[in-house]
């Protein structure tokens, strides 16, 4: 079977799910054949360079990634040619016959979006799933510390940065995924997600909020702490529909390494 | 001497005034308006001021007299307060005052947090002025020329703007050094091998695009950033390690990053109106960290 062949059934049981292929999306294929012949494929939060390494290894040579492979939201090369690290990148894709596609659009568009289950199921917090709120979650009653601790630990996360009061109560939490950190409000007590603009959002809202005498709060993650799990939803997807060809999820993993 | 007292008319004529006036005009000395300022930082900037721009009055009346200013790089509920305290009335800020890149409260416009900032303005008397587009426009740029102040580094690399030949070190001794001299609570973050060598670094305070790192790890070993987007210049760092270029990345977050940069601009306003007095607040890291 053909990396086109897996993206025409994906197209399928999206369009059964009453979701159209969008005519702009940057769902498109990044690199390699859409021809090539698929003998295993790797789900993963970033087509790293290390990632695309350790699919290849695992022999899994079509690669589905959520967020890009070449560094910016629409993958464009041209500024990139001359770059000896896109080169080797593309070396190595080329060498290995690996295919990337990458699936970020119309994976946040399946119900309920896999990129906030994944991390929600990862954090235990499926059940606490507001019956009413979409993404908001109301935990047991712990503190932003006790919380931030509870993410870390639960997420194996090294850079997790947080803004606000860590004695603050807390027990309503909005979850997002990615560069999607939910807008504090006054319904909200904690705000969850992966990387957010530092200027224009939430952590103003928060120092104004505690000048307000409101506590809130913000956990980030970081963008693949936050969105490699959901991914793993995504493996859990795709492998009924392609039942002939071994599907692996393969966390692209923490980026950031911490210093004291 | 007795002639420099006001007559009894002249005495009324000014307590009349006074009482028609905002409190704030009365302690002003150098009779100069916020507006007036503004115009001070256009014509001495040295860039064109943009017909688009995000730079301008976000809150108050311009027409103000100023009783002094606090340069900031984010004027939070509590920099205002101060402020205000302080008898400034003008508040020059390089990042929003409205959670908004455009200043627009969106859907945020009937929260009480919101309306208890915009509260503080207008009981207050305080005017905002936003300036980052074009104080980060000057060359070579300043906010980078204060951050390598701030951490001693002054043997700027020719010809390379932004980049500091800095005494040999390893990439996790060059974080416990940025530690040691900038404010930093729990926002330091850092993408590569803790030993990888580093004798060059480029400073990208602020937005650190993905172009910055790729155009500037050329000749860098380190790229010392403010806020980088985790699908551009975080992945491309990391994927210098398999293509043997091996490149380290160190992110301080947005607001330490600028700290040293307006302080810079407040001496620099304080340059163009001498008669006022003109202060930088600081902003403390937001975040704290788990990890470390």
């Amino acid at each position: 079977m053909t990396a086109q062949e897996i993206v025409g059934r994906i197209q399928k049981k999206l369009q059964e799910l009453g979701i159209a292929w969008r005519t702009q999306t940057v769902d498109t294929f990044k690199a390699g054949s859409p021809q090539t012949d698929v003998k295993g494929i790797a789900t993963t939060g970033m087509a790293t360079f290390d990632l695309l390494r350790r699919a290849s290894a695992a022999g899994k040579n079509f690669v589905i990634t959520h967020e890009p492979t070449f560094y910016n939201h629409q993958d464009q090369t041209a500024d990139l040619e001359t770059d000896p690290t896109y080169q080797a990148k593309q070396r190595f894709i080329k060498d290995n016959n690996l295919i990337v596609f990458r699936f970020h659009d119309h994976a946040h568009a399946l119900q309920p979006d896999p990129l906030v289950a994944g991390s929600a199921r990862m954090l235990g917090w499926t059940q606490y799933a507001s019956p009413t709120e979409p993404r908001v979650y109301v935990v047991p009653a712990t503190t932003l510390r006790e919380l931030a601790v509870d993410v870390a630990a639960k997420l194996h996360g090294k850079a997790i940065r947080v803004a606000g009061d860590p004695d603050m109560k807390v027990t309503r939490v909005a979850l997002g995924p990615g560069y999607g950190v939910p807008t504090l409000t006054s319904s909200v007590d904690v705000a969850v997600g992966g990387e957010a603009a530092e200027s224009g959002g939430n952590v103003e809202y928060i120092l104004d909020a505690a000048a307000d005498g409101q506590k809130k709060g913000v956990i980030l993650l970081g963008h693949m702490m936050s969105e490699d799990w959901g991914m793993k939803e995504v493996a859990d997807w795709l492998r009924p529909l392609v039942p002939e060809i071994p599907v692996e999820w393969l966390p692209a993993g923490e980026p950031f390494i911490t210093s004291r | 001497m007795a002639a420099s007292y006001p007559s009894r008319r002249e005495f009324i004529a000014a307590t009349a005034a006074s009482l028609l006036r905002p409190r704030s005009v009365r302690a002003q000395k150098g009779n100069v308006t916020a507006q007036q300022v503004a115009d001070r930082i256009r014509s001495n900037l040295g860039v064109d001021w943009r017909p688009q721009t995000v730079d301008g009055f976000k809150a108050g009346d311009p027409t103000i007299a100023v009783t002094g200013i606090a340069v900031t790089v984010l004027a939070t509920t509590d920099v205002l307060r101060t402020a205000a305290a302080a008898g400034q009335n003008l508040v020059i800020t390089q990042e929003p005052l409205y959670y908004a890149t455009n200043d627009d409260p969106g859907n945020r416009a009937k929260d009480p947090v919101y309306l208890a900032k915009k509260a503080v303005i207008d009981q207050q008397h305080l005017a905002v002025f936003r300036f980052t587009e074009h104080w980060n426009a000057r060359q070579p740029n300043e906010s980078a020329k204060a951050l390598a102040a701030a951490l001693k580094w002054t043997s700027a690399v020719q010809d390379t703007p932004q980049t500091y030949r800095i005494p040999d070190t390893t990439l996790e001794n060059l974080a416990a050094h940025v530690r040691r001299h900038l404010p930093i609570r729990g926002g330091l973050r850092m993408v590569g091998q803790p030993d990888l060598r580093v004798r060059t670094v480029y400073l990208a305070p602020g937005t650190t695009s993905l172009a910055m790192a790729v155009t500037n790890l050329q000749r860098a070993d380190a790229v010392l950033a403010g806020e980088p987007r985790e699908w551009e210049a975080v992945p491309y760092t990391l994927d210098t390690w398999p293509s043997n270029r091996g490149k380290g990345l160190i992110a301080i977050g947005r607001m330490v990053s600028e700290g040293p940069g307006m302080s810079a601009c407040a001496a620099w306003i304080r340059s163009l109106v001498p008669d006022v007095r003109v202060e930088s607040v600081a902003v403390a890291d937001p975040y704290w960290s788990v990890n470390a």
